[in-house]
């Protein structure tokens, strides 16, 4: 009896060891996993809105230093508009790069209808010059760059749901930025937002969805 | 009389079990530790850096991974390059980034820098890195060693595999 209960006694700290070392690489596995899932099981796709928005009523500056009055100047064509800063080293050349991308592998025809324009979040240091420079380092050599009034041009991003702050000097000399990252895409058919992309739509899947929004479709 | 000697047998068998339990759980935790080299201090490995190619010469983002098998936190402290007069470090939570003295590596666990989340910034840049370029990163630590990489240089729009 004692020389059983004993060998149960090893068998079950043995098994206890095991699931206790075992656990701490089961435990990483689940990490991985769960940092896979919580991009959403299909990252990157357009988001079709419910309500769509209206086009800004927005007169900026180009980086030929003109007057761009946005709606006389895109109206009726497909749009897409980025608000976003040349100073932003994550996101922003991210996401200007993969249009960037996607719209050379559209037909002539196709990108001289679509529109991309970039607003700048941060007019106190990205001059027309510095845009330009940022958009072409990145295939945007026809992508339009807009500079303006700051207040303006939060107040043209409030209503797309674009939240837009002037970066925030902290007691410490650090940095905070915050703003949105979308990417609007606007209709020819009755210029207004229908659609929105996020930092994680690749390239491929502007390929795939542009030549629709040209034509005003649902991607 | 019989119940009460029934009663002591139990009672010898069972400190024997626990006499058998605490030394085989000492083997264990023995085990455990010398696989992971000493469970009190932290254990890191540097994987997975690459630079975007930047549009502008004047500043580039910077992505690793360090992973930590030791039983203990460190923090990244800082990053040098000769690309980079200054390294500075962003967090991102929702759409607000963030900068930061040093990033968690946590005990057995990860820090994954990523677009999108937490980064590094390379400002001041001595010249534009282009795709196929290795630049030299060293990463300092709170505990641990400095650790010296070759970070490649990949396309703006490079996405690591998971």
């Amino acid at each position: 009896m004692r020389t059983k209960s004993l060998g149960a006694a090893l068998v079950t700290a043995a098994a206890l060891t095991l699931t206790a070392c075992g656990s701490s690489d089961g435990d990483s596995d689940k990490t991985e996993k769960a940092a896979e899932v919580s991009g959403g099981s299909k990252p990157g796709q357009a988001i079709v809105l419910d309500q769509p928005k209206a086009k800004p009523d927005l007169v900026l500056t180009d980086t030929d230093g003109k007057k761009y009055d946005l709606l006389k100047e895109t109206k009726g064509k497909p749009t897409l508009i980025y608000f976003g800063y040349t100073y932003c080293p994550d996101v922003c050349p991210v996401v200007m790069s993969n249009i960037g991308i996607a719209e050379k592998k559209l037909s002539k025809a196709e990108r001289d209808k679509l529109q991309v324009v970039f607003v700048t979040t941060d007019p106190e240091r990205d001059t027309p010059k510095r845009m330009r420079s940022w958009l072409n380092g990145q295939g945007g050599q026809d992508f339009v760059a807009l500079t303006g009034d700051f207040d303006t041009i939060q107040a043209a991003a409030r209503p797309l749901g674009i939240l837009v702050e002037k970066p925030k000097k902290e007691k410490d000399g650090s940095i905070t930025v915050n703003h949105g990252a979308e990417v609007l895409a606007f209709s020819p058919k009755d210029d207004k937002n229908h659609w929105l992309y996020t930092t994680e739509t690749t390239a491929d899947q502007y390929v795939k969805d542009l030549p629709k929004i040209i034509k005003g479709q649902n991607p | 009389m019989t119940r009460t000697a029934a009663g002591s047998a139990t009672g010898v068998r069972r400190r024997t079990a626990a006499a058998a339990l605490v030394l085989g759980l000492s083997a264990v935790l023995a085990a455990c530790g010398s696989e992971d080299g000493g469970g009190d201090s932290p254990k890191l490995s540097v994987s997975g850096a690459y630079v975007p190619q930047p549009p502008t010469p004047d500043m580039a983002a910077g992505y690793v991974t360090v992973t930590n098998k030791g039983g203990a936190d460190d923090e990244l402290t800082s990053v040098t390059t000769p690309l980079a007069a200054e390294v500075t470090m962003h967090t991102t939570t929702g759409t607000r980034m963030k900068q930061v003295r040093s990033l968690k590596v946590p005990a057995d666990g990860e820090l994954r820098l990523a677009t999108g989340g937490d980064h590094l910034m390379l400002t001041n840049l001595t010249h534009k890195p282009k795709v196929g370029d290795k630049v030299s990163f060293t990463l300092h630590f709170a505990s641990s060693d400095p650790v010296e990489i070759k970070v490649p240089v990949e396309p703006t729009t490079y996405r690591p595999k998971d």
